[in-house]
C-alpha cells in the first residue's frame, strides 16, 4: 500500500509538475496571475479529445498538434487581452484572466456539452517492445501497479522539464526571457523585444498545459472544468517551488503528489488535499519565498 | 509590484484552497426548525384564505401562461448533468403544451423559467428567491443534495410548492416541510435497497458476501448513502471492513484510495460517488485488477451512463450499480428518450428522465388544483397518484406526509456485453445478474 502510494504520488506529480511550470513561468516573467491556466488546459484536453476521436489519432501524436495550437492561442491571448493590461493595476489582471477563465469554461460547455468524456489508450495493457526489451504493462514495481498512460506522462513529462531548463539556462531566447523577467527597463536597453518575450512567454506558459492535457488524457477525463482540478494544485506548487523557478516547480509537483497520496494513507476520513495545505502553510511560513525562490 | 503578487497569489490560492474544502459539504445549513414550523402554520393559515379567491379570479380571467422554474447546475462541474436534465424540463414542457396545456384552467400553457446553481447552494438559493419574485407557481431541481437543501428552504419560506428531480440526502425532507416533494428515493432507501440488492445477487449465486469496503465522495451524498447501506448491510451480515471517503471535485487519481480499498480482502467494493470520480475508480480497480467478486455501485452517477460504457469499453463490463432508473421496458419511456436523442444529439440519462417527470408530476398537481395559486398546487401535490410515470417503481408516485415518493425504489443493473441492463428485481429484469463479475479475471 505505502509503496502504492509513494509511485502513485510520484506519477502524478510528473504532471503537476508541468502544468505548474507554465504557470510559474509567466508569473516569473510577466508578473501575471494566469487564472486562465486551468481553462487552458481544458481546451488541450478537447483538442486531444476531438482529433483522437474524430480522427482516429494516438493521444501522443496529437501533443504534435496540441503543444503548438496551445502555443499560438497563448501568443494570440497575450497579443491582444493581456498585453494591453500589462502596466494596468494588479486587480485589474486578476478579473482579466479570472473573465478570460470564466470565457473559456462556457465557450468549451457550449460547443461541448458538460458530458464528462474519455479516452481509452488501445494498447494500455499488454506487451509493450522497445527495441529488443519488451515490458508487459501494467507494470509491476514492488508490488505497486504502473500503468502504462501514467508512466508516458511520467517520462514525457521529465523530458519536456528538461527541455524547458535547458531552452532558459543554454539559449539566448532562454537569456532573453530571464533578462526580461529580472529588468524589463534594462533588457529593452541592450535590445531585447521585451514584448515579443511576453508573447513567447505566455505561449511557452499555455504550450506547457498543451502537452499535460494530451498526456493525461487516457487516464483523467475531458470536461470544461477539468483543467481547473489542476489549477489549484499548480498555485499551490508554484507559490511552493518559488515563482518563476523552473527547478521549483518540478521539485514541488513531486512534493505535492507525494504529499497528497501520503496523506491519503496516513490521515484517514479527511480529504487528501489538507496534507498538500499543511504542508504549504509550513513553507510560507519557513520559507515565503518559495523552496527554489530567491529571498531578493 | 512583486511583492503585493505574492501577496495577492498567496490570498486568493488559500480562497480557492477554501472554497475548494468547502464545496459541496454544507449538507447540514438547514433552516432552523423553529422558521420552518412558524412557516408551516402560516402556509396551513393560507390555504383556507386563498384558494376561494384564486378560484373566483380564474374563473373571471383566463389563465394564459403559467410559469415553473426549474433550477439546475448549468455550469461548473456537473453542468454536463444539469444542462441534459434542463433540456429534459424543457421537452416536458413542450410535450404538455402541445397536448393542449392544463385543461382545467382552459388549456393554458406552461412556460419554464431555467435557472443556474452553478453547482453552489447559495447560488440555486439566489434563484429559487429570484424565480419565485418572477411569479412561478412550482420549482423543479437541483441535482446536488447540498443545492436542494437551501431550494427547499426557499420554497416553504415563500409557500410554492417544490418538486425534487434529483437529491438524496434524507435531512432534506426532515425539516418538516409542506412545500417539497421528492420523485427519487432517498438515501436510505438507496443503501437499504444497495445492501439488499447486493445480498440477494451474491446469496442466488451460491457467494454470500460478508466483506465489503466502501469508497464514496465525502460530501453529505456519499456519506448519508454510506451511512444507509451500512446500516442495512449488517441485518444481512455484511462487514463494511473500510470505509474511504474522497473529494469528487478535487481528486485527480484514485489508485491509493482503491489499494486501501482493497487490502482487507472484501468480497465486494462499493462505490458511491459522480460520473468523474466514478469513472476515476473503476479505471483504479481495473489497472490494479482488484481481488473481489465485484465492483457493486450504489446510487453512483457513472456506473449505469452510456457514457461509461462507451468511455471505458475496456473495463466496464461487469459492474453493478444500484440506482434510480427509467422503466427500460416502458414504450412510453422510449419514445420520451428517443426524442430526447433526436432534438438533443445525446442520450437521455435517468437524472433527466427524473427532470422530464418533475415537471409531469407538477402539471399533474396545476390541473387537479385547477388554479394557479401555488398553495392549492400544494395541495393537489400531496394528492398525487400517479401510476402512468416513467419510472421503474413498482407502484405509482404517490407522497407521504414528509413528501417522500413512498414508491421510490431504486433497480440493480449490470453492463452486459457493453449495454446497461436491469437485472434486478425480479419484475424489471432485462437479462440475469452475472455474478463474480469482474473483467479482470
Amino acid at each position: 500500500m505505502f509503496v502504492q502510494a509513494v509511485v502513485s504520488g510520484l506519477l502524478i506529480g510528473s504532471v503537476y509538475s508541468l502544468v505548474s511550470m507554465g504557470l510559474s513561468l509567466v508569473f516569473g516573467v510577466l508578473d501575471i496571475i494566469n487564472f486562465a491556466h486551468g481553462a487552458l488546459m481544458s481546451v488541450a484536453m478537447y483538442a486531444a479529445f476531438v482529433l483522437v476521436r474524430s480522427y482516429g489519432i494516438d493521444p501522443y501524436v496529437a501533443m504534435l498538434v496540441t503543444i503548438p495550437l496551445l502555443f499560438i492561442i497563448g501568443v494570440v491571448i497575450q497579443a491582444t487581452i493581456i498585453n494591453p493590461v500589462m502596466d494596468a493595476p494588479l486587480h485589474n489582471q486578476l478579473l482579466l484572466t479570472l473573465g478570460l477563465a470564466l470565457f473559456i469554461q462556457n465557450l468549451l460547455l457550449v460547443l461541448f456539452s458538460g458530458t464528462p468524456r474519455s479516452i481509452e489508450l488501445p494498447y494500455a495493457s499488454g506487451a509493450l517492445a522497445l527495441g529488443p526489451l519488451a515490458i508487459d504493462f501494467p507494470l509491476r514495481i514492488f508490488g505497486a501497479v504502473v500503468t502504462l498512460p501514467k508512466a508516458i506522462a511520467f517520462i514525457v513529462s521529465l523530458l519536456l522539464a528538461g527541455g524547458l531548463f535547458l531552452l532558459m539556462q543554454r539559449t539566448p531566447l532562454g537569456t532573453a526571457i530571464r533578462a526580461a523577467a529580472q529588468d524589463p527597463e534594462g533588457a529593452e536597453l541592450v535590445g531585447i523585444d521585451v514584448r515579443r518575450i511576453y508573447l513567447i512567454t505566455f505561449g511557452i506558459g499555455a504550450a506547457s498545459v498543451g502537452a499535460a492535457g494530451s498526456l493525461i488524457l487516457p487516464f483523467f477525463f475531458v470536461s470544461p472544468t477539468a483543467g481547473e482540478t489542476f489549477n489549484i494544485i499548480a498555485f499551490v506548487v508554484v507559490v511552493l517551488g518559488g515563482m518563476g523557478s523552473i527547478q521549483g516547480a518540478l521539485a514541488g509537483g513531486f512534493l505535492i503528489g507525494l504529499t497528497q497520496e501520503l496523506t491519503q494513507l496516513f490521515v484517514p476520513g479527511s480529504s487528501k488535499l489538507i496534507g498538500v495545505f499543511a504542508l504549504f502553510i509550513l513553507v510560507l511560513l519557513l520559507r515565503p519565498e518559495g523552496l527554489f525562490g530567491s529571498r531578493t | 509590484m512583486k511583492r503585493l503578487s505574492k501577496l495577492l497569489i498567496l490570498v486568493m490560492t488559500l480562497a480557492l484552497i477554501a472554497s475548494a474544502c468547502v464545496s459541496g459539504t454544507s449538507e447540514t445549513t438547514t433552516t432552523p426548525t423553529t422558521q420552518a414550523a412558524t412557516t408551516t402554520t402560516s402556509g396551513q393559515a393560507t390555504v383556507t384564505t386563498t384558494t376561494a379567491p384564486a378560484a373566483t379570479t380564474t374563473a373571471a380571467a383566463p389563465v394564459e401562461t403559467i410559469k415553473i422554474g426549474a433550477i439546475h447546475p448549468l455550469t461548473g462541474a456537473l453542468a454536463g448533468a444539469g444542462t441534459k436534465m434542463d433540456n429534459a424540463a424543457k421537452m416536458a414542457v413542450a410535450d404538455i403544451n402541445e397536448a393542449g396545456g392544463i385543461a382545467s384552467l382552459g388549456g393554458a400553457k406552461l412556460e419554464l423559467l431555467s435557472a443556474d446553481s452553478t453547482g453552489a447552494p447559495e447560488v440555486g438559493q439566489a434563484e429559487a428567491e429570484r424565480l419565485v419574485g418572477e411569479g412561478v407557481v412550482g420549482l423543479i431541481g437541483s441535482y446536488q443534495s447540498s443545492v436542494t437543501t437551501n431550494v427547499a428552504a426557499i420554497a416553504e419560506r415563500s409557500n410554492v410548492p417544490l418538486v425534487i428531480d434529483v437529491a438524496v440526502a434524507d435531512s432534506i425532507l426532515q425539516q418538516g416541510y409542506k412545500y417539497s416533494f421528492r420523485v427519487q428515493p432517498n438515501a436510505t432507501a438507496m443503501g437499504k435497497y444497495g445492501a439488499e440488492f447486493l445480498n440477494t445477487v451474491a446469496t442466488a449465486a451460491g457467494e454470500p458476501v460478508t466483506k465489503v469496503s466502501y469508497l464514496h465522495e465525502e460530501s453529505g451524498f456519499g456519506t448519508s448513502v454510506f451511512e444507509a447501506f451500512k446500516a442495512a448491510a449488517a441485518d444481512y451480515g455484511i462487514e463494511v471492513v473500510a470505509e474511504i471517503p474522497y473529494g469528487a471535485f478535487t481528486v485527480t487519481d484514485l489508485t491509493t484510495e482503491m489499494t486501501q480499498a482493497a487490502a482487507p480482502k472484501p468480497d465486494v467494493i462499493v462505490v458511491t460517488g459522480y460520473y468523474n470520480d466514478g469513472l476515476l475508480a473503476a479505471r483504479a480497480a481495473k489497472d490494479l485488477a482488484v481481488d473481489v467478486k465485484a465492483i457493486f455501485g450504489v446510487a453512483n452517477g457513472a456506473f449505469d451512463t452510456p457514457e461509461f460504457t462507451a468511455d471505458f469499453a475496456a473495463g466496464a463490463e461487469g459492474f453493478f450499480d444500484s440506482n434510480y432508473h427509467y422503466n427500460a421496458a416502458s414504450t412510453k419511456v422510449a419514445d420520451v428518450r428517443d426524442r430526447y436523442q433526436a432534438q438533443y444529439g445525446e442520450l437521455m440519462d435517468t437524472a433527466s428522465v427524473l427532470a422530464y417527470q418533475a415537471v409531469v408530476v407538477l402539471a399533474d398537481a396545476i390541473e387537479r388544483a385547477g388554479s394557479t395559486d401555488p398553495t392549492a398546487i400544494r395541495d393537489a401535490l400531496s394528492q398525487t397518484n400517479l401510476s402512468d410515470h416513467l419510472m421503474a417503481y413498482p407502484g405509482p408516485i404517490k407522497f407521504n406526509s414528509a413528501g417522500e415518493n413512498v414508491n421510490a425504489q431504486p433497480v440493480l443493473m449490470q453492463v452486459q456485453n457493453g449495454a446497461v441492463q436491469q437485472v434486478w428485481p425480479a419484475e424489471l429484469q432485462e437479462s440475469q445478474p452475472k455474478y463474480p463479475a469482474v473483467s479482470w479475471k
